[in-house]
């Protein structure tokens, strides 16, 4: 069936202890292991592959690169092609490229964002294990993060010199990858420049998310919560833990997802957000807001802009 | 009312030339920190965590201690010169900053678009 889901993020941080504490303690995420160059591996309680989170020492924030799980060790080769097709130059790395992985294809998005498919990973299991499970597992720090949902990727838009990477990974996306395209925003006169795209492959409103920006670069990762009440529990633990709040607990019109917005350490914005919005599918029909209802489309109270939200990534 | 006095918690001015403000950072406060804990404007205030680099700011007088700041924003040139992240920046004494992240360009391209007019 081809790409399945994202599998994890590749995060650079410059303090690998502080990081260490705010993915282990603040988001509550379960350490899982340190990868050959020292790479810290993390995962959500809920999901069963060994890691979604991996946090790489560096001079700088941002993304190293994000990586998806495809269903079939031979989707890779498939997949592969349909990248070349495209005119996209891909590498197949051996297994053991990502730490715990089988074969990684690798290509670099339009935008600039390096990205792997992969088929296999280790498997540890669910905190609550399979058998006759718990709801939930005890001894759960911070926000007790389910799993890692979605990136949102900064991409590079320049009206004036005819850039749109938002534009070219949608259709690198849809054409090559098979993702289905849920909510956008269409600006411009003729109301046909595509700016924001957000796109899916379960059924869930995004898997992924195209933002425009002046740069290309990480706009946020988003971890996945129950309700709107572990929202606002959320805000509690950043408040505690002295964490730079973005945007208190809110609700967004695309997706109406209940989110809380925030940073880490390095300053790479987190989300946690809970609601999972309506059930996508590939026949939905694509929901569009239009130029002067970006803001409501992003803060769905308030519909009010917030630049540091569009203008501040790593 | 400010009774921070009373507790011997040791202030530095901090200045912005920019926009003549001036506001009091404690002792271990970074000067962004500060600045939006009063409510105060100037700089623009984005992660908090030295990687976005949109609070970029130059030191012309006084003595900062600073902490992780991402390259990709302040070069090993720039930081010799006083070029510090002001989210990762601590005054040790009073201080005087001039803007240059993400807000100085807003007030530069907000001016040419008005001298263009
Ligand atoms: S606010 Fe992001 S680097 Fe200071
Ligand atoms: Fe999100």
């Amino acid at each position: 069936m081809g790409v399945m889901r994202i599998g994890h993020v590749s995060l650079r941080v410059m303090d690998m202890d502080a990081a260490i504490n705010h993915y282990a303690n603040v988001i509550g995420l379960i350490h899982t292991g340190t990868g050959p160059n020292g790479e810290q591996l993390f995962k959500g309680w809920d999901e069963w592959d060994k890691y979604s989170i991996i946090l790489t020492q560096s001079d700088r924030a941002g993304m190293n690169h994000v990586a998806y799980k495809v269903e079939h060790d031979a989707d890779l080769d498939q997949l592969s092609e349909k990248l070349q097709e495209y005119g996209v130059k891909t590498t197949m790395h051996k297994a053991g490229h990502l730490p715990d992985c089988g074969r990684a294809l690798h290509f670099t998005m339009p935008s600039g964002h390096e990205m792997y498919l992969f088929a296999e990973k280790d498997a540890v299991g669910k905190a609550v294990g399979v058998r006759n499970p718990a709801p939930w597992p005890d001894g759960l720090k911070g926000t007790g993060a389910h799993w890692l949902d979605h990136v949102a990727l900064a991409c590079e838009v320049n009206p004036d010199k005819g850039i749109n990477t938002v534009a070219a990974n949608h259709d690198l996306f849809r054409d090559a990858l098979g993702f289905y395209l849920s909510e956008q925003v269409l600006v411009g006169p003729d109301a046909d420049i595509r700016v924001v795209a957000f796109m899916f492959r379960t059924t869930t409103p995004h898997d992924i998310a195209f933002l425009p920006n002046e740069k290309s670069g990480l706009h946020h990762i988003s971890f996945f919560l129950d309700s709107w009440h572990d929202i606002l529990k959320a805000g509690d633990v950043m408040a505690k833990n002295n964490v730079k709040i973005d945007i208190p607990p809110t609700r967004h019109g695309i997706t109406r997802g209940e989110t809380i917005y925030f940073f880490d350490p390095s300053g790479n914005r987190n989300e946690t957000f809970a609601g999972l919005g309506y059930l996508a599918q590939p026949d939905m029909p694509v929901i569009t807001w239009d130029e002067d209802q970006t803001w409501r489309g992003i803060f769905y109270h308030t519909g009010e802009a917030h630049a540091p939200f569009t203008e501040v990534i790593t | 009312m400010d009774f921070s006095g009373l507790k011997g918690i040791v202030k530095h001015i901090t200045q912005i030339t920019d926009t003549n403000e001036e506001f009091e950072c404690a002792e271990g406060k970074s000067i962004l920190g500060a600045m939006v804990e009063l409510g105060r404007k100037g700089i623009t205030s984005g992660c908090h965590g030295g990687g976005c680099g949109v609070c970029k700011v130059q030191i012309l007088k006084g003595d900062v201690k600073t902490e992780n700041m991402s390259r990709a924003h302040v070069s090993a040139d720039e930081a010799a010169s006083g070029v510090v992240l002001a989210c990762k920046a601590y005054p040790r004494s009073a201080v005087v900053l001039t803007v240059t992240g993400l807000l100085h360009k807003n007030i530069v391209r907000g001016a040419n678009a008005k001298s263009s007019k």
